[in-house]
């Protein structure tokens, strides 16, 4: 007898990667030789390497997880669904670390490797996922040809940040800008997520010359031999320019910690102030490219630091509930006047809607937001309001397939 | 009348519950504003609440007073500019105080501090400023006028390629006060497709140094990738060239090399197989990732 395991209700290995929030799945009977009744119960479970993700299994979208779960499943080939998620605390380290399995009695019928997927302090990540991931930014990059060109257009003139900043869709609009470059990434190597420079502490292990760089006294970043981020190219010039004001072996100072920065309000309309410090402070920390809005996304840091920001969003939307649209503490619509447009909840974000001209820049590049094989929010177009659920907490629909390492699905 | 005092309790509740963080903002100003405070306390004030910059007049002007009186303690005049420029994240929000801010900016281009004049240059740069692009220019042209050192100037000019700055960067190209100013050079005119000759000449002669071969690599590589990958396999072949570029030159192939063709190179193969027992250790590194990804 042989089973079929769909992760993500899918076949494709692109598929096969789960975070903390609960992924839909199927079974089904391929091969039902030696059933001797119409179903036949099959037990699911994880195995996982020591040092590799955990997962967890329910049969439906409520109750608790367990580490197994057994389903009567039919033989003629009907599919039955569960749903798989990652333990909270055990993440994965390479792809395919964790084993589903499934077994009738003791036999072996079907198995799949997955992996728990997620966002990791960059600080903390081992050798290999630090190389995978600056190797598929650089080939992003390609020498300046590549598609990260796009993800620099989107944040470069005055009239393209006005979409993004100093109003209440700041955050919603950049944890799409993130999962957009994130999914690219992952179309290059499936294993790799968007890690976040933690800037309330010391991350000495980030600035070296086997991840973004030292930098010298002109402010030219130092790379080492082996680390493809040397053919850095943006704007056709080549090289990253940062100079930090501060020591990294420690953090910068005069940022908001992270309790500061979730204690700021439990009303998004005064929490989203954080635009200013720490995101605009961890900006001026230093000087180069990444001191000034138009520029900074030419610095791969750019992008941890603003994946840091989203993982702060993310902590505060749990720890106070806040990821439904409806309610009014979870987003700023600046009743009655509104907000301008791009940052009130039902709008489309530019450059995703391919709208230009008027209030919107005159060109959107990148076209739509990059599709995943494992979750299908927020969708090609997103609203502001669907970046607020990102776990599917609410509505398992609205699940954009990523999380972060410290903060929970439940 | 009871209806009336109910809705202005509602209303003086409201406008209290804001009270915390505008209380905060302008405290902070004071705080900021007061010359007799400790500076680190004046510090601190100003870091708390950066977006309050620009909420009003009053307070951009006292952040703007503090960053361009040089009686202020330099640590101050530096945290004014850190702060006001997060504040210039938001951008929409930041426009009206934009004018005076660029203004300033200006005024301060020349200051004494040599940290602070950096800094300053460098925003206006990244802003493509055409009064400091002409300044930074002027400096390479006659040194006395130069606000900072050649190399740095250069850097700045590279944040736009229409800042006339190409001429300037072959004449420094060919006659360098110094080896930084060689490399910034060679670095800004990475944008400019008629200098690719230039690079690969550099790029060939084993007497430059490393430092200036490798940015010649980087630049030839913004323009004319295909020549870089031809160079890089010499520079793998060649046993007698420098440790840095043969591990960098592998590290093109491996990441940017065309499979087909380098999965067919056997003598590139080969040699990648010896370097991984014989050479130093960052050449050995590269050659294993090398050799990884072609299943050697």
């Amino acid at each position: 007898m042989n089973v079929e395991l769909q992760i993500n209700n899918s076949v494709s290995p692109g598929a096969r990667f789960v975070s903390w929030a609960p992924s839909p799945c199927r079974i089904r009977v391929t091969n039902p030789s030696g059933a001797t009744s119409p179903t036949v119960n099959v037990q699911i479970t994880g195995r996982s390497t020591t040092t590799g993700g955990v997962v967890v299994f329910r049969s439906g979208t409520t109750g608790a997880f367990g580490n197994s779960l057994t389903l009567a499943v039919p033989i003629n080939g009907a599919s039955v669904s569960f749903f798989v998620a990652g333990r909270f605390g055990r993440p994965s380290i390479n792809n395919g670390d964790v084993t589903i399995e499934a077994r009738t009695g003791t036999t072996l019928v079907g198995s799949v490797p997955v992996m728990v997927r997620v966002r990791k302090n960059a600080n903390l990540l081992t050798a290999g996922e630090r190389d995978r991931f600056v190797s598929a930014l650089a080939q992003l990059n390609n020498q300046g040809m590549g598609r990260f060109a796009d993800f620099r257009e989107m944040h470069r003139t005055s009239i393209s940040l006005a979409q993004a900043h100093g109003a209440a869709g700041f955050l919603p609009w950049h944890r799409a800008y993130l999962l957009d470059l994130e999914r690219e990434l992952q179309a290059i190597d499936l294993s790799v997520s968007l890690p976040y420079w933690r800037f309330d502490q010391a991350a000495p292990n980030l600035f070296k010359g086997d991840f973004l760089g030292v930098s010298n006294s002109l402010g030219t970043v130092l790379l080492s031999a082996a680390n493809p981020l040397r053919f850095w190219v943006t704007d056709g010039v080549p090289g990253i320019n940062r100079r930090p004001f501060f020591n990294t072996a420690s953090a910068p100072p005069g940022l908001f910690n992270e309790a500061q920065t979730l204690g700021l309000s439990t009303q998004y309309r005064l929490f989203r102030n954080m635009e200013g410090n720490p995101h605009g402070l961890a900006h001026t920390s230093f000087g180069g490219f990444i001191f000034s809005p138009g520029t900074a996304p030419r610095d791969p840091l750019f992008f941890l630091l603003h994946c840091n920001v989203d993982r702060l969003w993310a902590k505060w939307q749990k720890q106070n509930g806040r990821f439904d649209p409806a309610l009014a503490a979870s987003y700023d619509s600046n009743l009655p006047t509104g907000n301008r447009i791009g940052h009130n909840l039902p709008d489309t974000m530019w450059p995703w809607n391919g709208v230009t001209g008027g209030q919107r820049p005159p060109t959107a590049p990148g076209g739509p937001l990059a599709t995943s094989p494992g979750a299908t929010a927020p969708g090609p177009s997103p609203r502001v309001r669907d970046c607020l659920d990102y776990q599917g907490s609410l509505n398992p629909i609205s699940r954009m397939g990523f999380g972060y390492d410290d903060v929970p699905f439940v | 009348m009871a209806q009336k005092k109910k809705a202005a309790k509602s209303s003086k509740s409201a406008r209290k519950a804001k009270s915390p963080a505008k209380k905060s903002a302008r405290g902070g100003m004071a705080v900021a504003a007061g010359a007799r405070k400790p500076t680190e306390e004046r510090i601190a004030a100003l870091m708390q609440v950066p977006l309050a910059v620009c909420e009003k007049d009053e307070d951009l002007q006292t952040v703007l007073n503090i960053l361009r009186n040089q009686d202020e303690p330099i640590e101050l005049r530096l945290a004014a500019l850190q702060v006001i420029q997060a504040a210039s994240f938001s951008v929409v929000t930041f426009e009206p105080c934009r004018g005076a801010y660029i203004a300033t900016l200006r005024e301060i281009s020349d200051d004494p501090d040599p940290e602070l004049r950096q800094r300053v240059l460098g925003t206006l740069a990244r802003e493509k400023d055409g009064f400091v692009q002409k300044k930074l220019l002027e400096g390479l042209q006659n040194p006395e006028k130069a606000l900072v050192s050649p190399e740095k100037a250069l850097q700045l000019l590279s944040y736009d390629v229409h800042a006339d700055a190409y001429p300037v960067a072959r004449e420094i190209l060919s006659k360098s006060p110094n080896a930084d100013a060689r490399r910034e050079a060679i670095r800004l005119l990475a944008a400019d497709a008629n200098t690719a000759p230039v690079f690969e000449k550099i790029l060939r002669d084993k007497g430059e140094t490393t430092e200036i071969r490798q940015m010649s690599a980087a630049a030839l590589n913004s323009v004319r990738p295909d020549k870089l990958q031809e160079y890089a396999r010499a520079i793998v072949l060649d046993d007698s060239e420098d440790d840095e570029l043969q591990a960098t030159s592998l590290t093109a192939i491996t990441q940017f090399g065309d499979q087909e063709t380098v999965a067919n190179d056997e003598a590139l193969l080969a040699h990648v197989g010896e370097l991984k027992n014989k050479a130093t250790a960052k050449v050995k590194q590269g050659a294993r990732r090398f050799l990884t990804k072609y299943g050697r």
